[in-house]
Order: C-alpha cells, then structure tokens, then sequence
C-alpha cells in the first residue's frame, strides 16, 4: 500500500496506485513459469502434490489457531470468527519461517510415506516389531518410555488424519521461532501485548521436549547405542523410529532424512544409509522396501562410510543445519 | 524409582552457561574438552543446548555428541530451566555410550592428527621408496647427533640409526608395519614417536616418504649438564609415568563396555548378568582410581618432588571443592556448609594440589558420613597460618585409629568400598610440600575434623 500524497491530483493517485499494483502482477507471472513447469515436472505428485499442500497448510493454521486460542484463554474451536482474518496473518507469519516450512513438509511427507508403505508392504505405523519388543522389555525404563512412544505415535497418526499437530510436538527451536512471531503479530496496545505474554509464558513453562514424539524416539534410538543398528531397517523399525535412527546415525537432520526416502533424492537416500554404517547388502533391502524399481550402481559397495558422510556434509543441504 | 535409575549423571549450569557442580561422567567430559569446574561449559553441543533452554525458557532434550579427543561420546540429555530461583539450568545425562574414535586412515595427508604431527615434529627427514634417507633436518639440541650421523649415512635404510622398542624384527618392514612406532634415539633421554608419511603414488608403491619423529616431552631448555658422580638421568616412576597412561585407556573401555552391558543397551539380559556388570564397573572404576593414587604417590615420593606455591584464596578453593561434590552429597542428604561468597582467607599454596587434598577430605566426609547430616568447612586465621577445618558428624576416629589414619594403605578395617588407603597419606605429603601440615581431631561417636594448615599470606590487601 502507498501512501497517498495529499498534495497529488486525484489522477496521479490513481496512476500511482496502478502502477505499484502492477509492479506486483509482474512479480507474480515471473513465477509462474518455474512454479508450473516444477509442478509439470514432478509429476509423482510426491513432493508438491495436493495431498502435502494441503497438509502443510492444515497443520501451519492449527499451530496459528493454537496460539490465538492460547492468547485469547479459549479452546482452540471457540475462537470467534470474527478473529479468522488475525488467525490467516499468524499462519502467514509463522510460514515465513523456511526452517519452520521445511519441518511441517517433512512431516507431511512422513505420514504420507506412513500410509504408502502400510499399503505396500502391510506396515504397521504406530507399532512395528521392533518397539513391540522394546515395549516388552525387561527393563522397566525402556518400557515405560516404549510405551509412551507407542501412545505418542498414535496420536500423531490421528492428528496428521485431521491434519493437525500440537504446539507441544514442535522441536524447542521452531516453537521458540513460533512465540516470537506471536508476540511480534499480536497487537500493539498493551493489553493484547500481555495476553501475547501470559500465553508465551506458559506455553514455554509446559513444554518438554523430551515428551515430544520425536524426543522420545530419539532418546530410544540413542539409548540403543550399538544396537541403533537394528533401527535402520524399515520394516523392523517402522518409518518414524527409521527416520529418526537415520538422522542420527548420518548427521542429518531428520526433516532431510525424510525426504532423502523420496524417489528424487535416491542418491541421498543410498548415501545416508552408507554414512550411517549399513552394509551395502543391508541397503539392498532398504531400498527393495522403498524403491522396489530402483538399483544401485554397481561399485556402491566399494563406498565407505567414512567418504560417504563426506560427501553428504559437502551436499548443498536443505533449510539450513 | 525406575526412572531414577536410569539418570547417570546429573550437573547445574548457571547465569552465564558455566557449569556449576557436575557428576562424573559429565566433570570428566567437560575437563577433556579443556573446561573447568565452575566454567564455562567447554562441550559446544552441550553448551548450545544450554543456552538455548535457559534463553527459551523451556526444556529441552537432545542426544549429544561429543569427542573428547580419545572416543566419541553419544549420550542423551534433557535440560529445564532451574526451580531452586537460580539463573541457569539443570542438566539430566542419560545412556552414556563411548565408541573409539575412527581410525584415520594411514596415508591420508590432509588428515588432521596426520599434519599437527609433522608441524611438530623435532625430526624430519625425506626417504626414497625403499625408506632410505635422502636429506635430514633436525632442531632440538638432543637430536643434532642423531641428524648427523644420518646425514653421513644418507642411502642407507633409518631404522640402522635408532633401536626401535621391542623390534627384533628384519628392517626394513613394510611402512605401514613401522608407522607409529616408539624409538630411542642415541644422546636424546626422551621419548621418541616414527611417523611414516608416504608420498602417493596412486595404485603403486609409495615413491618416498616423510620420516617424522615427535616426542611427548618437552625438549630441555637448555643442555643439561650432569652432575659429578650422579647418574644424569633420574629414576623413572614406574606406574606414573609408564603403566598410568598404558592402562587407563583398556581399563576406561571395561568400565564402558560394563555399562553397556548392565545398561541392557545391546538388548534383553537377565538381572543377575546385569549385576554383573554393575560389578566389573565398579571393580574397574575402583582400579582406575587407584592407578591414579598409586601415581600421585611416585609424584609425591619423589626426591626432587616440589609445588609451585602461588598466592590463593583458600575461602575460594573451598567452594570450589564443595561446588564439585555438591550433587554427590546431595544424593546422599548431605549439606555441605561451604564458606560464604565474600569470606576470604589468604594463603600461600599451589591451587590444585590444595584443591586436591580438599576433594579428598571432603569425598572422605561425604562417603564415610551416614546421610542427611551436614559437612562443615571452616576457616581460620591466625597469624601466620591460614587453616581450613573440614568437620562431619560421621562416627568419628579412636585415639588409635588417629595415630594410624595418615599411613599408607591404611584403611582402618575398611574393605570393598573403592578406597585406596592413598588418599589421606597423599594429601598429608602434598601438605608438608607447601610448608603446611594435615591433622585430624576427633573422638569415636563425636565426627571428626580434619585441619589443613597452610602459610598465610600476610601481605594479602585485606
């Protein structure tokens, strides 16, 4: 929006006005091209199909529609409607986190991979073999948190159905990123500010990480320590305890890990699962269970470990550490 | 209680990221990294966390990973935001798991270790791909004879000019075989490292190679010159010096492993098995202690043993000590009464051999005194000398017992709890070498006070 200069003719303003409306269009079709032939090009719909759209956007407004209700003291459905248009500039304001973008994607790309490989191979999301043992374990620690997971990913599960995820399963980074961007959108008068404040303080003073599903895994996957091993083959571990080991083992993130099993990123994919100490036959059956179609070149075997994380740490990398 | 079982360590951080009071095996990891007790966390994944949870205002939870330059170390952490009205955070270790670090990969000469050794090296000296010398260059006073006599000899293989440890073996061997070996050099009294870096030639033999000889001990200043009569080299401390650093790592690596294994990490065990393995670590952490006690006592036996006395604040050192078994003592109930924040009593002593005997009297305290009790530290001035009196309410000394505790090895009918019988007889020679005394009062059923008293330092501006 310009400011009208009161001193200009009535003409000028309406040129003026124009003028910047179209600098915008322009902007605009300069994308288009990219944008479309990127969409044309990706024609497994796995990375920008409508279905991970519409999940990245459905879980993006519920984290906005969480903090408003979080603001305002209200449940999360009792938000008035007339506050819908400050709920769209929060989801618009916390998107503009790429890191933030990134996450919620990967997660969208889980539960897709979730349902691909249940429907492909008959794997159980929530309780795949190995956490059926780890929940019988003799340990009554590991047990516990076992089970805590098993509760975790469920409701995870049911939440992606809705196409929704709770503030509390955010990693302490993003929801940090998140209160920032509440406190900064909420309004300027003092007493929207102390709303914005309670919320945020006891947002923060209930968060726990270690709660979280993706804290739960990860302490599960490091208190494996050599056994972590037996976590990298997807159909003993299931996706989420896979993805999580693969990070970990590799030095990647977990939103790359999840989608280096995308089929555009098999190269990733191969060199991450080397990097994390598999044994090139261990691979083989990795990628029989996500890429049935796909080979590794011949002389993959012949790769460390050690040269493939190196190649890995020099790869361009995605949404920053 | 099963989720407490699990913890293994825990350490409070304050303010500013330093670390407070810490257990082992976080205090170690932290003194690796080249960080002290309180300061700042010296671990960056670790301190990262920190600050993040402390600025957050939230609880974290990471798995960490570390190297403290001989393993690689992954452990869970979670971090919250102390409760107690303190800055800073509480740090909650759990599944400490060490693996050795990778070996590097002979050869590889943009490898890191591979070229801090050859800028150190005291030795250089150019081969042919038979290992025969071509040119030598050497700086250190001790090895100008070893250059020379190697520069005379240039076409003939190196290893006729040093005697290589326990090699009885036809030279020249393959380089790979020799790479690394220790070597006495004639004329030089320290310890000698080979290194063997080969020039590539990629699918063939090496066309020649970098002779790199590195020593552990620092050159001397300045050539000793020997004494009439005397023999110029001094015994050597056999554990110390020797055994001390050969074993620490093998015996580092049962305690671990015994860990893992009662841990159950590597999978489902039956409770006896994991007990165990409880037992051989605390067996292992026993003899890892002793090891250092026994070469603290070749230390401190030595003819031409000395402290380096500095000026110090003993009110300082004191809640230095307290600070680092703070959650030791905690965990068995008890306060331990350090001197408050603005008490001072100068002294003229070395600081860490102090801070030595003040960890030994209080780890003494806390391990000896029966829970939920208190540990006082005092101090007194007086004239003169500096005290600081370390008291517990724990089942106190007989006259007897008194006249015996400093002795070595005593152990006063002790057995089975991981005491050495070192540790009070150490710390009295530590305090004699400062010009201070050690004693104890006290009477059975009474607690005991144990009274370190050193010089004080009377020209402290008050």
């Amino acid at each position: 929006m310009i400011l009208a200069n009161p001193s200009a003719t009535p003409g000028d303003r309406v040129e003026a006005i124009l003028q910047q409306d179209l600098a915008h269009a322009d902007s605009m079709l300069g994308t288009i091209a990219p944008i479309l032939r990127h969409l044309l090009v990706n024609d497994d719909h796995t990375v920008f199909g409508d279905e991970i759209i519409a999940r990245v956007r459905g879980m993006s407004a519920d984290i906005a529609r969480q903090l408003m209700a979080r603001m305002l003291t209200v449940n999360k459905d009792e938000i008035p409607a007339s506050m819908a248009e400050q709920v769209d500039a929060l989801t618009l304001a916390i998107v503009g986190n790429a890191t933030f973008l990134c996450h919620i994607h990967a997660l969208a790309l889980e539960a897709q991979l979730n349902d691909r490989l249940q429907a492909r191979l008959a794997l159980d999301p929530i309780l795949p073999p190995l956490l059926q043992a780890l929940v019988s374990s003799n340990d009554p620690v590991t047990s516990g948190m076992a089970m805590k997971l098993l509760a975790s990913q469920a409701r995870f599960c049911q939440s992606q159905r809705r196409m929704q995820l709770p503030l509390s399963e955010l990693p302490g980074d993003l929801l940090h990123g998140c209160l920032v961007v509440m406190r900064t959108v909420a309004g300027v008068d003092e007493a929207s500010q102390t709303q914005a404040a309670a919320a945020e303080t006891v947002i923060r003073g209930e968060f726990n990480e270690a709660k979280s599903r993706l804290g739960l895994i990860s302490r599960l996957v490091t208190g494996m320590g050599g056994g972590a091993v037996a976590a990298l083959s997807i159909i003993h571990a299931g996706p989420a305890i896979f993805l999580s080991a693969l990070a970990l083992a590799s030095g990647q993130s977990r939103d790359v890990a999840v989608l280096a099993t995308n089929e555009s990123q098999v190269s990733r994919f191969a060199l991450s699962l080397r990097a994390a100490g598999l044994k090139p036959q261990a691979i083989d059956e990795q990628f029989l269970a996500f890429h049935p179609n796909i080979a590794l070149p011949d002389g993959f075997e012949r790769l460390t470990a050690d040269r493939a994380a190196a190649i890995l740490v020099g790869s361009g990398g995605y949404c920053g550490p | 209680m099963a989720s407490a079982s699990a913890v293994m360590a825990r350490a409070l951080s304050d303010g500013d990221d330093r670390l407070v009071a810490a257990d082992e095996p976080i205090a170690g990891l932290q003194q690796r990294c080249g960080g002290e007790i309180p300061g700042t966390i010296a671990v960056p994944a670790l301190l990262e966390a920190v600050r993040k949870s402390r600025r957050y205002e939230m609880k974290l939870a990471r798995a960490l990973g570390a190297q403290d330059g001989e393993s690689a170390i992954t452990a869970w952490v979670e971090i919250s935001p102390r409760e107690d009205g303190e800055m800073g955070c509480e740090i909650v270790l759990y599944n400490w798991q060490t693996s050795p670090l990778p070996a590097e990969a002979g050869g590889h000469q943009d490898d890191l270790p591979a070229t801090i050794d050859r800028d150190l090296a005291e030795l250089v000296a150019r081969l042919d791909g038979e290992q025969r010398i071509l040119a030598v260059e050497a700086e250190a006073t001790d090895l100008q004879a070893l250059a020379h006599s190697m520069r005379s000899g240039t076409g003939q293989v190196w290893t006729d000019f040093v005697a290589i440890e326990g090699g009885s073996h036809v030279y020249p061997m393959h380089w790979r075989l020799i790479d690394g070996a220790r070597v006495e050099v004639v004329g030089s009294t320290r310890h000698w490292q080979a290194h063997l870096y080969p020039h590539a030639m990629p699918g063939g033999q090496p066309a020649g190679f970098d002779l790199c000889l590195t020593s552990d001990d620092a050159p001397a200043l300045e050539p000793v010159a020997a004494p009439q009569g005397e023999n110029p080299v001094a015994t050597p401390g056999l554990i110390g010096r020797d055994i001390a650093p050969v074993l620490r790592q093998p015996i580092s690596r049962i305690i671990a492993n015994a860990e893992t294994i009662r841990t159950r990490l590597a999978g489902p065990l039956a409770e006896e098995y994991a007990n165990y393995a409880a037992d051989i670590a605390v067996a292992g952490q026993h003899l890892l202690a002793l090891l250092d006690d026994l070469a603290d006592l070749e230390v401190v036996e030595a003819d031409d043993f000395a402290t380096a006395p500095d000026r110090i604040d003993l009110a300082d050192v004191a809640r230095r000590a307290a600070g680092i078994l703070g959650v030791r003592a905690r965990e068995r109930g008890i306060v331990i009464d350090a001197p408050r924040l603005g008490e001072k009593l100068p002294a003229i002593a070395e600081f860490r051999r102090v801070l030595q005997i003040l960890l030994n009297l209080l780890g003494n305290a806390i391990r000896y005194t029966p829970g939920n009790s208190q540990v006082w530290i005092r101090l007194e001035g007086e004239g003169s000398r500096a005290r600081i009196i370390i008291a517990d309410q724990g089942p106190g000394l007989s006259e007897p017992q008194q006249a015996i505790v400093f002795e070595k090895f005593e152990r006063l009918g002790r057995t089975g709890d991981g005491g050495s019988g070192l540790g009070l007889y150490i710390s009295r020679r530590l305090a004699r070498a400062m010009g201070g005394e050690l004693s104890v009062e006290s009477a059975p059923g009474q607690g005991a006070r144990f009274i370190l008293e050193l010089p004080a330092d009377l020209l402290a501006p008050a």
